[in-house]
């Protein structure tokens, strides 16, 4: 997966056709990460799950501090480094009527943005994004964020639709400022 | 309690608290008290050796971690020499901020106000025109400041801010016993992996406290869960009082530990044969602590005042993987009545094979932390006590929390009289008595009296009488 996220954009490309080529498929990706957004934002983790490909990465590095660098992210530390089982655990344990922390659910509006491919091999896109996700919860009107960027792999499927097979997921926190991290990004 | 300027405010609350915990009872408005917070900080973490860090964390010459006592800022750092050094992260000038980063590597200290730099000791090193401007300063009285007490104990680094008081040996008395089980079974060895996750949660620092003193009563409940889809087996999540564990609350010098284990088996905390064999050594235990060690399936617990540690066998991410252990230490920092920062820290043993590290430190966050399957559900909870604690009622009406199980009178509770460690271990897990002792050393420390004085519930009484 590539991590251009320094690098310029490119320039506008000469070709005409190849570009609105690209540009169909930039909308579609788009149309994708919407869609998940929503999801996500609705809870409906199973439907969500179906988009998620079996052989999943999927993480979550913790956020480094230091002096001179400022995207830096622990090896070795993480909030999530998840296969598809574990994954799959996760949802199925939101099903339970004792997981306290999203009774009733986090209110939670994800706005997704900036997105760029970065390789389009056909089957597979190496696609990059920025995500917002407010968050309020129970009865009060406090609300927090989180925001970072996703860099994804997302596999083309037979019915038109996309399927996750890696992501790694950014947050600008180094330390975070909600209860837990009880949704997924 | 109104607030009240009059100067009898602390002595008013102290009775108030003596009178509750005679009676197994806690006010719920001192979960959320501006004025108990401020003594809180000036008599128990004033005083007290709080957790700053573990070695493993810093292992090369100027490696350097920013840590806190309270509401003051150090700064973790081993030297050139290799000594471990907790410095006061304030400029001798002009006390403005030396260290940014949260970790790093450095030599020298620069502050960013009038240039003065220090060395990873603290020694003063460069004052910009000082043979102008500062000619008659004595360097060796303006390095940066150390902190007064700094003691370590298997790696793990504790520090007090005070200059007088118990040595940590003291602070920790007999408890090491126990301790030293998780620290010493491996060969070589605990260390941490990576970096801890920070979090600031809306809770008073007393609820996780509590908790980790000993709530064996909480887990069926809030981590339902976790036990409906099989994630832990019922010996390690299930209600307290219930399967064929042994299960034992065990409470020593003023810190407290609960296991669960099985009699008679080799459980090790489900460690893998080959970590068992290879890398776990009866060399730094005792028989007796070895065979707590060999029949343990899970142990809790916690350091006065703000420590505390979960050490878990069979527990997974996945029902359909095996089941392994994790082993994670945390640091809970009071910022305010109504706010804590949770530091946690994930740690495996340092000879193991990488593979089966990772695997630990993977069991450590699907279990506990942030993204915990287990403590994603606590932290609400423990806010909830917060804000309920934060209104008038609480104290209009005198609401009292009941933390009365186990005492003599509430249940039936026996001790096991054949109980190899020191301190004393209800024989199950039913009960109470790490709370009302952390309440209690709560309540001596902002006495002003020696910690020592609490002795816990009624029946530790009357055992401390008997001995």
């Amino acid at each position: 997966m590539s991590r251009q996220d320094s690098e310029p954009d490119q320039l506008p490309n000469q070709d005409r056709d190849a570009e609105l080529e690209a540009l169909l498929v930039e909308r579609e990706v788009r149309q994708f990460l919407y869609y998940e957004a929503k999801l996500l934002d609705n809870r409906k983790l199973h439907e969500w799950l179906d988009h998620i490909a079996e052989d999943i990465s999927y993480r979550m590095p913790r956020r480094l501090m230091r002096e001179n660098t400022a995207d830096t992210y622990s090896e070795e530390s993480y909030y999530f480094d998840e296969d598809y089982g574990s994954l799959t655990t996760r949802v199925k344990r939101f099903d339970s009527e004792y997981a306290w922390s999203e009774r009733p659910p986090t209110r939670t509006g994800r706005y997704v943005s900036n997105v760029v491919v970065h390789e389009d091999r056909g089957d597979e896109l190496d696609v990059e994004s920025c995500l917002l996700v407010y968050l309020s919860r129970g009865d009060s009107a406090d609300a927090t964020f989180y925001s970072g960027r996703r860099y994804d792999t997302l596999r083309r499927r037979e019915d038109g639709s996309f399927e996750i097979t890696d992501r790694e997921i950014r947050l600008n926190q180094t330390i975070l400022s909600t209860d837990n991290v009880s949704i997924f990004l | 309690m109104a607030i009240d300027d009059t100067g009898d405010w602390t002595e008013r609350t102290l009775a108030d608290a003596r009178d509750a915990l005679d009676e197994g009872l806690f006010p719920l408005e001192f979960f959320h008290d501006e004025q108990l917070h401020q003594l809180e900080m000036e008599r128990i973490f004033g005083t007290a050796w709080v957790f700053i860090g573990h070695e493993s964390e810093i292992p090369e010459p100027g490696d350097y971690a920013r840590r806190y006592i309270g509401d003051d800022t150090f700064i973790f750092v081993r030297d050139e020499s290799g000594e471990v050094n907790l410095l006061f992260d304030s400029c001798r000038h002009r006390g403005a901020r030396v260290c940014r980063a949260e970790q790093g590597n450095t030599t020298h200290f620069r502050c960013p106000y009038h240039g003065w730099t220090y060395k990873n000791d603290g020694e003063a090193a460069g004052i910009p025109q000082k043979s102008k401007a500062f000619k008659n300063l004595d360097r060796e009285e303006h390095g940066l400041a150390h902190v007064p007490r700094l003691e370590t104990y298997e790696g793990l680094v504790f520090a007090s801010i005070s200059d007088e008081g118990p040595s940590l040996e003291e602070w920790l008395g007999d408890f090491k016993w126990y301790f030293d089980i998780h620290m010493k079974l491996p060969d070589g060895g605990m260390e941490v992996i990576g970096e801890p996750h920070r979090w600031v949660i809306d809770a008073n620092w007393k609820t996780i406290a509590d908790n980790f003193n000993g709530d064996s009563y909480h887990t069926a409940w809030a981590h339902g869960s976790v036990l409906d889809l099989e994630l832990g087996g019922e010996e390690t999540v299930g209600h307290a009082g219930t399967g064929d564990s042994m299960d034992r609350h065990i409470h020593c010098d003023g810190h407290t530990t609960s296991m669960r284990g099985f009699e008679d088996e080799d459980v090790f905390m489900t460690y893998p044969e080959e970590v068992v064999e290879d890398v776990f050594s009866r060399d730094g235990l005792s028989e007796d602590q070895w065979q707590v060690a060999r029949q343990a399936l899970s142990f809790t617990g916690a350091i006065f005042p703000n420590f505390g540690f979960l050490h878990f066998g069979d527990t997974t991410d996945d029902p359909d993987k095996d089941v392994a252990p994790f082993f994670t230490i945390r640091k809970w920092r009071p910022l305010a009545p109504d706010k804590m920062e949770l530091w946690s820290w994930g740690l495996a043993p340092k000879n193991a094979p990488e593979e089966f590290k990772q695997r630990m430190y993977k069991m450590y966050t699907a279990n506990f932390g942030p993204t915990g399957n287990f403590e994603q559900d606590d932290v609400p909870i423990w806010k909830g006590i917060t804000d309920g604690a934060k209104g008038q009622f609480a104290k209009t009406s005198d609401f009292q929390l009941n933390y009365q199980m186990g005492l003599d009178w509430m249940s039936e509770m026996d001790i096991d009289e054949n109980w190899p460690g020191p301190g004393f271990a209800y024989s199950e897990n039913l009960e109470e008595g790490g709370m009302r002792l952390f309440h209690e050393q709560w309540y001596e420390l902002l006495a002003e009296n020696p910690r020592e004085n609490a002795l816990g519930s009624p029946i530790n009484i009357q055992e401390s009488e008997d001995k």
